[in-house]
C-alpha cells in the first residue's frame, strides 16, 4: 500500500524530478565552464589567491538552485491535491491519516535529498579535483545551509498547501520567509561551521506542520 | 427492521452564523439506496462531508458501521466506496494506473467490473484522465468503486455535469449492481428523475430540517395533490396536513397526505369553501416540490 501511495506521488511529480535535476545538471555545467575558463585566464594562482586571501566563493551561481527546487516540488505534489479537494480521495484509503500525510511528505523529502545528494556529488568531485581537502569542507559548509533551505521551503511550502484557509497560508508563508533567513545569514565561506547542526534540524522542526492543516481540513474549517 | 449501516444522531451544524440544519437525526438501513433530496443550499454536501469525516458538525455524532465517522479506522474506510462531488480522481493517471494503484489497497478488488465498465467507453487504456470528458470521467469514478466492492457507497451529486445518457448509464449500473449484491447506497443528485430510477428510499430536506424520509413507493402511494377551486383560500394556510398550497385566479393547488375524503372533511371543519376537488399522482419530482415548495 505505502509502495502505491510512494507511486501516486511518483505519477505526479516525475516531470518536475526529471526536470529540476536537469536544470541542477545544466547549472552546474554553467558553472564548471565559467570556472574552466577563469583557471584558463587568469590562472590557478589568482584563482587560489581570490578564495585563500579575499575569501570569495566560487560556487554562489548554486545559491537560490535548492531553494527553488524545494518551492516547485512542493506545489507539484500538494497543489493537485487541494485542486477540487483532492486529497479527500488520498484520506479515504484504508490506511491512517498520519500515515498517507507523512508518506506523502516523505515521498518528497526522499526525492528531494536524491537530487540534493547526486548534485552536491557532482559539486564535490570537481571539486577535489582542484583544490585541498580545507577548501572542500570550507564548500560545504557554505553551500549546505543553502540545500537546507530547499528541504525547508519544501516542508513550509507543503504546509501552505495543505491549509485549508487563506489567512492562515499567510501566515505560514511569513513564518515561512522568516525561518529561511536563517539559512541565507552569510555567503562568508564557511561561516555556518558552528551552528550547521542546528540549521540541518530546521526542516524537521517544520514537518509535522502539514500534517496539522490537514488536520484542521478533516473538521471542516474554511475560508 | 434491517441494522442501520450509518446513525446521524442530533446533527447540527452552521457555517459562522447561518445554520444549516438543528438536530438532524436519520439512518441508513443495510441493503437499502437511499437518496438525499434537497435544494441547493439546504446541506447535502454538509451531511456527506459530516458522514466521510470532512467536517465536524457543531454538535451530535454519525456512526458508519459502528464507528464515529470522525475518526473511520482504514478498515471501515475500507467498506466505504466514495464518489467525490464532479467525479473528482487522480486525473494525473491513466485508466490502467489508476485501477493498479487503487487495487493495491482493497483485497477484494475485481479487476473485471472496472474493466467491463471501461471497454463502454472504448478509449485507449493509456489515455489519462483528465483529458476525458465529464461523462467518461464518471465511468472512471463509477467502475472503481464497483472494483472496490464496498458495502457501503457514498454518492455525492453524481449526476453532475452528466449528459442523459451518461446519467443513465451510471444509473443503470448502480441500480443493478446495488440490489444483486445487496450494497447500501446513499446517494445525493439534484436531478430528481434519475433517484425516481434507483432509490428505495428517499430523504427530503428542506432549509434547517428533514421534511419527509420514506420508502419512495409509499410517499407516491400516499402524498397527492389537489387541484379545486376555492372562494377562501386564505384559511387553508391554517391546516397543517397541507403542504405548500398556492392560488392563482381562484384556481387553488394543494399538495397532501390526506385521502380526497380526509381532505375534504378537514376543509369542511376550517370551513374553507372548495369545489372540484381533483386528485392527481405524483412523480418524485413533482412530490419533492410539492414537500419543499417552488421557491
Amino acid at each position: 500500500m505505502t509502495n502505491a501511495l510512494l507511486f501516486k506521488e511518483w505519477k505526479k511529480t516525475k516531470w518536475f524530478a526529471i526536470g529540476a535535476f536537469a536544470v541542477g545538471l545544466a547549472l552546474l555545467a554553467y558553472i564548471f565552464l565559467k570556472l574552466g575558463r577563469s583557471f584558463r585566464l587568469v590562472g590557478l594562482e589568482h584563482l587560489w589567491d581570490v578564495i585563500v586571501n579575499r575569501d570569495q566563493f566560487l560556487f554562489r551561481d548554486l545559491k537560490y538552485f535548492p531553494l527553488a527546487t524545494g518551492f516547485c516540488l512542493a506545489l507539484a505534489q500538494f497543489v493537485p491535491e487541494m485542486i477540487q479537494k483532492r486529497i479527500k480521495l488520498s484520506l479515504h484509503l484504508p490506511l491512517p491519516n498520519k500515515k498517507i500525510v507523512f508518506s506523502m511528505l516523505g515521498f518528497g523529502l526522499l526525492a528531494l535529498t536524491i537530487i540534493f545528494v547526486l548534485h552536491v556529488a557532482i559539486v564535490l568531485a570537481f571539486a577535489g579535483i582542484y583544490f585541498p581537502k580545507e577548501i572542500i569542507s570550507s564548500i560545504i559548509y557554505t553551500i549546505l545551509p543553502w540545500y537546507v533551505a530547499g528541504i525547508t521551503a519544501y516542508t513550509f511550502m507543503s504546509w501552505i498547501c495543505l491549509e485549508p484557509t487563506w489567512k492562515r497560508r499567510i501566515f505560514n508563508a511569513l513564518i515561512m520567509f522568516g525561518t529561511l533567513q536563517l539559512c541565507f545569514l552569510t555567503d562568508f565561506p564557511g561561516a555556518y561551521g558552528l551552528i550547521i547542526l542546528a540549521v540541518l534540524l530546521i526542516p524537521f522542526y517544520v514537518l509535522p506542520f502539514g500534517y496539522f492543516s490537514v488536520q484542521r481540513l478533516k473538521v471542516g474549517i474554511q475560508d | 427492521m434491517q441494522q442501520a449501516i450509518v446513525e446521524c444522531k442530533n446533527l447540527t451544524h452552521y457555517y459562522g452564523k447561518r445554520c444549516i440544519y438543528e438536530n438532524l437525526n436519520f439512518e441508513i438501513p443495510q441493503g437499502r439506496i437511499l437518496g438525499l433530496l434537497g435544494k441547493n443550499g439546504t446541506g447535502k454536501t454538509t451531511t456527506i462531508n459530516i458522514l466521510n469525516g470532512y467536517l465536524k458538525p457543531r454538535s451530535g455524532e454519525c456512526l458508519m458501521f459502528g464507528e464515529s465517522s470522525a475518526n473511520l479506522s482504514p478498515e471501515t474506510k475500507r467498506k466505504v466506496g466514495l464518489l467525490i462531488e464532479g467525479h473528482v480522481q487522480y486525473s494525473f493517471m491513466n485508466i490502467s494506473e489508476i485501477e493498479k494503484f487503487y487495487s493495491a489497497f482493497y483485497p477484494n478488488w475485481r479487476k473485471e467490473a472496472y474493466y467491463e465498465l471501461m471497454k463502454l467507453l472504448k478509449i485507449d487504456p493509456k489515455q489519462k484522465i483528465s483529458r476525458m470528458s465529464c461523462g467518461q470521467r464518471s465511468q472512471v469514478a463509477l467502475g472503481l468503486i464497483l472494483a472496490q466492492d464496498p458495502e457501503l457507497l457514498i454518492l455525492d451529486d453524481f449526476s453532475m455535469g452528466l449528459d442523459p445518457g451518461y446519467r443513465m448509464l451510471f444509473v443503470d449500473y448502480l441500480s443493478e449492481y446495488a440490489k444483486a449484491e445487496n450494497k447500501t447506497v446513499f446517494v445525493t443528485s439534484h436531478i430528481i428523475q434519475d433517484m425516481e430510477r434507483l432509490i428505495d428510499d428517499c430523504l427530503i430536506m428542506d432549509y434547517g430540517r428533514i421534511v419527509m424520509q420514506k420508502p419512495v413507493n409509499e410517499l407516491l402511494e400516499s402524498f397527492k395533490r389537489y387541484k379545486f377551486t376555492c372562494s377562501n383560500p386564505g384559511y387553508i394556510d391554517e391546516i397543517s396536513d397541507i403542504y405548500n398550497p398556492v392560488t392563482i385566479k381562484g384556481n387553488t393547488e394543494v399538495y397532501s397526505l390526506l385521502g380526497k375524503t380526509e381532505l375534504q372533511n378537514l376543509f369542511a371543519k376550517y370551513n374553507v369553501s372548495a369545489s372540484e376537488i381533483l386528485e392527481e399522482n405524483l412523480s418524485l419530482e413533482e412530490a419533492f416540490i410539492g414537500l419543499t415548495g417552488k421557491y
